[in-house]
């Protein structure tokens, strides 16, 4: 009794001599510690919980980042072979950032689900960039947000701007059906004179940059073509059957429109699946640094809780002797 | 001669080309032989929510299941 009176006190005389460092960088573990002062040993017993903890997060991390790159490698087949659909258009009728027009529609492509990283974000501060560079007299611009992380961050600040949001649609394999009824949608309830989808392009597992393709209305395209330059060149082209060149144009379009977002919507799927993978595994590599650092401290409170029970019982003995 | 004149049935129709070349594709889907058709019938589905905004706030979200055709 006496001896544990005297450790006590000799604890207390070391911890005030201590910097105060290590104990606030214990106290959020030893908060549990019915014990006062700042006592140093903390119970072995939260340290193990918090063990176990950590290295639950770290399996389930790691599972995450082996689904995503397994899911990777279909999409990113996906994502190669529907490249081909949209570059003859380019090939065509150019992508035309720099066309001035009074309407424009930003499409934001993000994810449903989170922990993928900072690619919504980008997607989102490219838009915001997009809007107050077409922003202008007589200018505005609107948003069509596909996936629930894209809509949580506009809504904060774009509340009047949005027109169409669209959720839930990651929940198939992506497929050109459903991205073509969606774009039939967007057709229908959105008027504008230029689209600007923005997605992460899929460059490789670390590299998804943000980009922005353009797709503009038909009587944008007419009147550009009217104006010279790339689409000038469409007025070369022979038309079959008995359709005018502004038919042509508008069906044009409007399967253009379908191939980029359905491009569009693979490679952000893509760029997704990349980040969530890198992300999954920084956060397990962290969770591995954090175990190592618990199990340094257990060890150490382990050896020192024994070492004052070899103390008490050989001052004991020895007291007994003596 | 006018640009309206010899619009094709389905542009009358209300449809945009994007629907029309969807409608041709699951009639091809549907030529399928078995067990060609149930893959292909598993590339057709569609499934998302959309709502539209009006002054800032969303409206009830209308959601598309399994419609191909549409």
């Amino acid at each position: 009794m006496a001896m544990a009176a005297l450790r006590r006190e000799g604890r207390r005389f070391v911890v005030s001599l201590a910097s105060s460092a290590p104990i606030t960088a214990r106290s959020s573990i030893s908060s549990e510690e019915p014990c006062l002062f700042g006592v140093r040993s903390i119970s072995t017993q939260i340290v193990r919980n918090r063990m176990k903890s950590v290295k639950n997060i770290q399996k389930i991390t790691k599972a995450m980042k082996m689904v995503a790159a397994s899911k990777l490698r279909g999409v990113q087949t996906k994502t190669e072979k529907s490249r081909g659909l949209w570059q003859p258009f380019v090939a065509l009728l150019g992508d035309n950032l720099n066309v001035d027009v009074k309407k424009n529609v930003v499409i934001t492509v993000t994810s449903d689900k989170g922990l993928c990283g900072g690619i919504n974000s980008t997607s989102v501060k490219v838009s915001k960039a997009l809007t107050k560079i077409y922003s202008g007299p007589e200018k505005e611009t609107k948003y069509v947000i596909l996936g629930e992380k894209g809509k949580a961050q506009l809504v904060r600040d774009s509340k009047n701007s949005i027109e169409l949001t669209v959720t839930e649609w990651q929940k198939n394999p992506l497929n050109y059906t459903q991205v073509a009824v969606l774009a039939d949608d967007i057709l229908k309830n959105v008027e504008f004179d230029a689209l600007r989808i923005v997605f992460n392009k899929f460059h490789s597992v670390v590299s998804f940059p943000p980009t922005v393709s353009t797709i503009l209305s038909p009587e944008v395209v007419e009147k550009e073509s009217e104006a010279g330059g790339r689409l000038g060149d469409l007025d070369l082209y022979e038309i079959e059957g008995g359709e005018t060149k502004s038919e042509v144009l508008q069906n044009l379009a409007e399967f253009q429109f379908s191939c980029v977002l359905f491009n569009a919507v693979l490679e952000n799927g893509c760029s997704e699946l990349g980040a969530r993978m890198s992300a999954m595994d920084s956060s397990s590599k962290n969770a591995g640094e954090m175990l190592d650092r618990l199990t340094l401290t257990y060890n150490r409170t382990r050896q020192a809780s024994i070492t004052t029970e070899l103390i008490e019982i050989i001052s004991g003995a020895s007291a007994l002797e003596g | 001669m006018a640009s309206t004149a010899a619009v094709p049935f389905w542009r009358a129709a209300g449809m945009t080309y994007i629907t029309y070349s969807n409608i041709c594709a699951s009639l091809v889907r549907g030529c399928l032989k078995e067990p060609y058709k149930s893959d292909a019938a598993s590339r057709e589905k569609v499934h998302f929510a959309v709502s539209k905004w009006a002054n800032g706030k969303p409206e009830k979200p209308t959601i598309r299941t399994d419609s191909p055709d549409q």
